[in-house]
């Protein structure tokens, strides 16, 4: 048996996928209480083993087509089945490492929960789900594990379902991503009615339908079906819009940072390489069915979500809330590159940051995992997660401390890291795609670049307050020592350090046009090379940052104040998170609820009303029938028995019995006749 | 001979019951039991030997286990002769019904434990009720059909209004009454009918549901001909019957704004009664569309294809919204119901075999999470007498198990993918997406409309899930109801885990519905489409 054969290969990918669930099933029906890590471990283990041999064997070689009829209806089948291409292995091996680090860092992390069982079985299926995902080979399989995802996610954010806001956020996550479903179940809609199937390689591959479809006169024609051309349009809007709500783009990022109330663990996950990424990976993969209008809209979504995510970074003084935004920010830049028509540096922008943010995360974790111990013997009650109560934990946690800052270093694309390549490569694409465009197009990398300072800021604020300065938990938590985190912990924090480098994706460090990974996917727009670009933009954002980072150190490390205020309009806005929770609050859930409420109503009174009504109506008449019954009908009936009677009474009486009576009578009738028959002869 | 043997069975039963004395009330649960195990049983028979290369639909060769004998056959003189035949036959419209409605009977046997009055009334009901809905769903003759429909109401109106709750006798009317409107105009459409139409063979008039759906069996000049194209009060004949046969099923499924009886009738019926109502009288409806209206008059089906549409989509989104606004969970849930069968009228108006098939897979997976939800009201109800969402708090603390199933059914009934509600709706609006491209019937913003449906089932079930369910436990009625409220019990498990199971296991593998249905499916799109 080779390994190199198609269906060994798609074999091993779908146990890759499969496994997770295994251990889902097995845990969530038979495990004891605190047990299931070594199950939900073996499983993820080896679905990276396996995952890693579908990638090398499969990486820049022909696509892997599998597929098995699923069902039929009418005389479309449907298929499942694997698609293997580079897009596929990859996400397929970048999934599997890192959630087998989150598995392994879990272990020390989660360690004493009372429901630790419930907690490997949703994490099993949260890999399931997104293994699944990214090398399922239709539109409908991507869909049914897209929800799936989210709804492992629901499980996982909401794992501590006795606190209010985790179950606030679970079921905000779970709402706001159904809006984004419903986008992309209207994108699957028309991509079925037109082309009459959801396979991916028959849709996109080389000559596949959706290329060889075209626009003419205003209508989409694929053969013999056609379709005004603004379902085209209103297509790839659907899928942006599901890809907006799970990549938690503006305005559908709200979930996110909510999404902090599960464990950190759990957030690191969701945050790296799963759920969130599942939305640019959407993206990439359908990347052909969009027309310019819809990539316009991805490249303006993405910089705006980028700036604002990045100015509410700022204030934010939650480590867990800064990190979320600073997540919401990174897939705006992946946005951004997909919109320009790059999605190769989005991909690329999607690894390395996989990597560095679980990093920040876990190491963000065993710092909240110490604060907490320090909290449980502190005096007082404290917000363990308040970077303004932490401080010089550099001294403590050595090891955490190198982590963070690599990591660091990598989100502010600080040359030798891997962030400083793919960031890079979105900068410089965007610069020398506006100079294809119109003046007005140079806003959004101008904005990119603005965004990328401010993440140096708020990056180089978050990790000096929590590492140097002064050890504000002291004053809170005399009796408190933080240690650095233990071995489970400790080792991923160093091997996804490693891998936030440049060592992994390019021999050179400097050049992203080198790494590997972005030869791998097609460039789909061939952007001329602006030579000056590629030199002039990583100098000036690099020296740039360094001066805000010392900017940002000589306020957060060397002292106690700050020359910020706190206040004014523009902190008043970042902090609360420009207003948009707000004003959903206000403008769309109160009123969702009043028009229920309204509806309510509506049936109550008027629906049923007019039931009653109707039978009030039925009452009446049958009253009023009752009232004809007995006076007119029946009194006909009593009439005529009375008349009967009284002509009875009439003729009695005539028998009384007297002679003369009857001679009387008999002379009257005589008389009578003769009368008659006189007069109806003269007639 | 083998569906009627499922048939009249529990006829059998019932007499049993009525004949046993009333000392040995205790075992009736048990011969009820027993009597829908067997129908089940008899069900998976019928379902495994049920061929699916054949139509049926139009064509009595395509039916499957047919049974025809002539039943009533008076001689009328001038009139001709009276041919009313015991005609029952399965096809891929009414199999999955069978199947469906056996699980169903016997969940709610198994959930009639909580009956305690006068249990020799209420299980011979039961079992009557049980007859006439296998009945329904396999009668091909409209009279015999018409008595079967009219046999569920008799049972249905004393099991609410006696074995109801506070407010029984108010239900019951409404929905004896409700239901009768509909189905007294049906009878005059049914005469009609009957003289409109002749038997090629034999020439009488006739009754035969299949010979309806042939334009060429009736009269020359006959008040329904298609040819004849008559006026009724300057209505065509035909769609005026149309629109009275739907609006008596659209009663049963109900649509809005004729679904009134609907939340009334769950709230006050006992637990059974509401599984079995939900479970599986509202397919009686969506079934009696497919069937009844759309077969027999398909020219006047096309016709009000868009209307039909627009009730489904205001129905989904109208039962959601009111869904969203219950402060009662059963009440809850039966505007849900409301909501998820809009799926069934938008699906089969498109006229697709997407939107068809969608449909009737709704209704099947309806009628287990239906059934599902309402035996879980149930459980709650039996142990503490109260429904209140706001009186519940923190219950996946005290009962962990009874959670796992409420969230099971949740959400697969907000259409979680992996269960059948997601097949279901996504191809009910993927056919109504279609349509206007294969067959121009509906417009594309009725799918897109009715998807948002999808989006309010997520909002009032999590929002359910969060007040009842999370957070910290607080009930209303204190350490009583803590101790009151027990987790599921071993036999509640057995009627919930095959409910749970069988919508895993249609969502996952939905070719063991469509497989069966979809020649079927097909013949009848072709049919109404008149291709």
């Amino acid at each position: 048996m080779t390994l190199d054969t198609p269906v060994v290969l798609t074999d091993l990918a779908i146990a890759a996928a499969i496994l997770p669930l295994l251990s889902f099933l097995v845990t969530g029906l038979f495990a004891k209480p605190g047990k299931g890590a070594f199950l939900a471990i073996l499983t993820i283990a080896i679905s990276f083993i396996l995952s890693a041999i579908v990638f090398s064997q499969t990486w820049n070689r022909l696509d892997i087509h599998q597929q098995y009829v699923w069902f039929t209806i009418g005389n479309t089948s449907f298929y499942a089945g694997i698609l293997l291409n580079n897009l596929g292995s990859l996400m397929l091996l970048l999934v599997s490492g890192i959630a087998l680090l989150v598995h392994i860092y879990s272990t020390a992390y989660m360690k004493g929960d009372a429901y630790l069982h419930r907690y490997w079985a949703h994490l099993s299926l949260f890999c399931f789900s997104m293994l699944s995902m990214v090398i399922a080979d239709n539109l409908l399989l991507i869909y049914i594990f897209w929800e799936l995802v989210g709804f492992s996610s629901y499980l996982l954010i909401g794992f501590w379902f006795t606190r209010d806001a985790a179950v606030q956020a679970n079921k905000k996550a779970f709402i706001v991503n159904r809006i984004g479903d419903l986008g992309i179940l209207s994108g699957l809609m028309i991509v079925f009615t037109q082309f009459g199937t959801f396979d991916l390689q028959q849709l996109l591959g080389e000559n596949g339908l959706i290329i060889n479809a075209f626009v003419q006169n205003g209508e989409w024609i694929n053969g013999v079906h056609t379709m005004p051309a603004v379902w085209l349009t209103v297509a790839g809007l659907g899928f942006v819009l599901g890809a907006i709500a799970k990549s938690a783009q503006f305005p559908l990022h709200v979930w996110l940072p909510d999404a902090m109330e599960g464990p950190t663990a759990v957030s690191s996950l969701i945050h790296a390489a799963t759920m969130v990424a599942a939305g640019i990976f959407l993206l990439a993969r359908l990347f052909p069915l969009f027309n310019d209008t819809v990539l316009l809209v991805i490249a303006i979504t993405g910089t705006l979500t980028a700036l604002m995510a990045a100015t509410i970074a700022l204030v934010q003084n939650d480590i867990k809330k800064v990190l979320a935004y600073s997540t919401i920010s990174q897939l705006g830049f992946m946005m951004l590159a997909i919109g320009i028509g790059q999605y190769s540096a989005a991909i690329f922008h999607l690894t390395t940051h996989a990597f560095f943010k679980c990093l920040l995360f876990l190491s963000a974790g065993a710092v909240i995992h110490e604060m907490h111990h320090v909290k449980q013997v502190a005096p007082v009650d404290f917000d363990h997660q308040d970077i303004r109560n932490m401080g010089g934990l550099r001294k403590h946690m050595p090891v955490t401390f190198i982590a963070m800052l690599v990591a660091s270093l990598a989100l502010i694309g600080i040359p030798l890291t891997s962030g400083y390549l793919s960031k890079d490569a979105i900068l410089i694409s965007s610069f020398e795609w506006a100079a294809l465009r119109g003046s007005w197009s140079k806003i959004i990398p101008v904005t990119a670049l603005i965004t990328s300072w401010l993440t140096a800021f708020y990056t180089a604020r978050l990790f000096f307050k929590v590492f140097l300065g002064k050890n504000r938990w002291r004053i809170l938590s005399p009796e408190g020592h933080i240690h650095e985190a233990p071995p489970a912990m400790r080792y991923p924090l160093v091997i996804l350090a490693l891998c936030s480098t440049f060592l992994i994706f390019s021999v050179n460090p400097l050049l992203y046009e080198d790494a590997w990974l972005l030869r791998g996917f097609p460039a789909v727009e061939s952007l001329e090379r602006i030579n000056i670009i590629h030199t002039v933009i990583p100098a000036l954002v690099n020296l740039l940052a360094i001066l805000i980072i010392y900017f940002a150190w000589q306020q957060y490390a060397r002292r106690d104040k700050t020359i910020f205020t706190n206040r004014g309009f523009f902190y008043d806005f970042a902090f609360n998170k420009w207003y948009i929770d707000n004003l959903y609050q206000a403008a769309i859930i109160k009123r969702v609820l009043n028009l229920a409420a309204f509806v309510r109503g509506f049936d109550r009174v008027i629906v049923d009303g007019m039931v009653h009504l109707l039978a009030k109506v039925g009452q009446a008449l049958a009253t009023l029938s009752a009232w004809l019954d007995t006076y007119i009908v029946d009194g006909l009936v009593n009439g005529v028995g009375i008349l009967s009677k009284s002509i009875g009474n009439f003729a009695r009486n005539m028998q009384t019995g007297k002679l003369q009576h009857y001679l009387l009578i008999t002379l009257f009738i005589v008389i009578t006749f003769f009368i008659v028959t006189y007069f109806s002869l003269a007639i | 001979m083998i569906l009627s043997v499922l048939t009249f069975l529990p006829l059998l039963s019932a007499l049993l019951i009525v004949l046993l004395p009333t000392a040995w009330q205790q075992r009736y649960k048990y011969i009820t039991l027993l009597t829908t195990l067997v129908q089940v049983i008899i069900s998976i028979y019928i379902y495994l030997n049920f061929a699916d290369n054949q139509a049926g639909v139009t064509r009595e060769q395509g039916f499957q286990f047919v049974e025809h004998r002539s039943w009533i056959g008076l001689d009328l003189g001038s009139l001709g002769r009276l041919q009313i035949d015991y005609f029952m036959g399965l096809d891929g419209l009414s199999m999955p019904f069978m199947l469906l409605t056996s699980v169903i009977m016997f969940v709610a046997a198994l959930s009639s434990w909580e009956i305690t009055r006068n249990l020799k009334g209420y299980f011979a009901l039961f079992l009557l009720l049980d007859t006439a809905v296998i009945g329904v769903f396999g009668a091909l003759d409209f009279f015999l059909f018409y008595i079967f429909y009219e046999l569920m109401l008799l049972p249905l109106y004393f099991l609410i209004g006696m074995w109801g709750g506070v407010r029984r006798e108010y239900a019951a009317i409404k929905f004896f009454l409700y239901t009768l409107f509909g189905s007294v105009f049906m009878l005059l459409v049914m005469i009609g009918l009957y003289f409109s139409v002749n038997d090629p063979v034999t020439g009488n008039h006739t009754f035969n549901i299949l010979q309806m759906m042939n334009p060429n069996n009736y009269t020359d000049g006959a008040l329904f001909s298609q040819i004849a194209n008559q006026q009724l009060f300057g209505i065509p004949a035909r769609l005026l019957a149309f629109i009275i046969l739907f609006i008596a099923f659209a009663i049963k499924v109900p649509i809005v704004p004729l679904h009134t009886w609907l939340p009334d009738a769950h709230v006050e019926a006992p637990t059974p009664v509401s599984i079995i109502l939900a479970g599986i009288l509202l397919k009686v409806g969506g079934y009696g569309i497919m069937r009844i209206c759309f077969g027999i008059f398909p020219d006047a089906a096309i016709h009000s294809a868009w209307w039909l549409g627009l009730i489904g989509v205001v129905s989904i989104l109208y039962g959601a919204l009111n869904a969203l606004a219950q402060t009662d969970l059963k009440r809850l849930i039966a505007y849900s119901s409301v909501s998820h069968m809009g799926f069934v009228l938008l699906g089969v108006a498109s006229v697709t075999a997407e939107g068809a098939s969608g449909a009737m897979m709704q209704m099947v997976s309806h009628g287990f999470l239906s059934a599902m939800l309402f035996f879980l009201v149930g459980v709650l109800y039996n142990r503490v007498h109260n429904r209140e969402i706001a009186n519940f708090r923190g219950l996946a603390l005290i009962m962990p198990q009874y959670t796992v199933f409420i969230m099971i059914a949740f959400f697969a009934s907000l259409g979680l993918p992996g269960f059948s509600a997601f097949i279901a709706e996504v191809f009910s609006l993927i056919g109504a997406f279609n349509s206007q491209s294969i067959n121009g019937l509906l417009p594309r913003w009725m799918a897109v409309g009715g998807s948002v449906g999808i989006l309010l089932g997520a909002a009032y079930f999590l929002w359910t899930l969060q007040r009842m369910f999370f957070g910290q436990t607080r009930l209303w009625g204190g350490e009583e109801w803590r101790t009151q409220l027990t987790d599921v019990s071993v036999r509640e498990k057995l009627a919930l885990v095959p409910m749970a199971a069988l919508a895993l296991v249609l969502g996952v593998f939905p070719s063991l519905v469509f497989d069966k249905i979809n020649t079927s499916v097909l013949e009848f799109v072709n049919h109404v489409l008149n291709k």
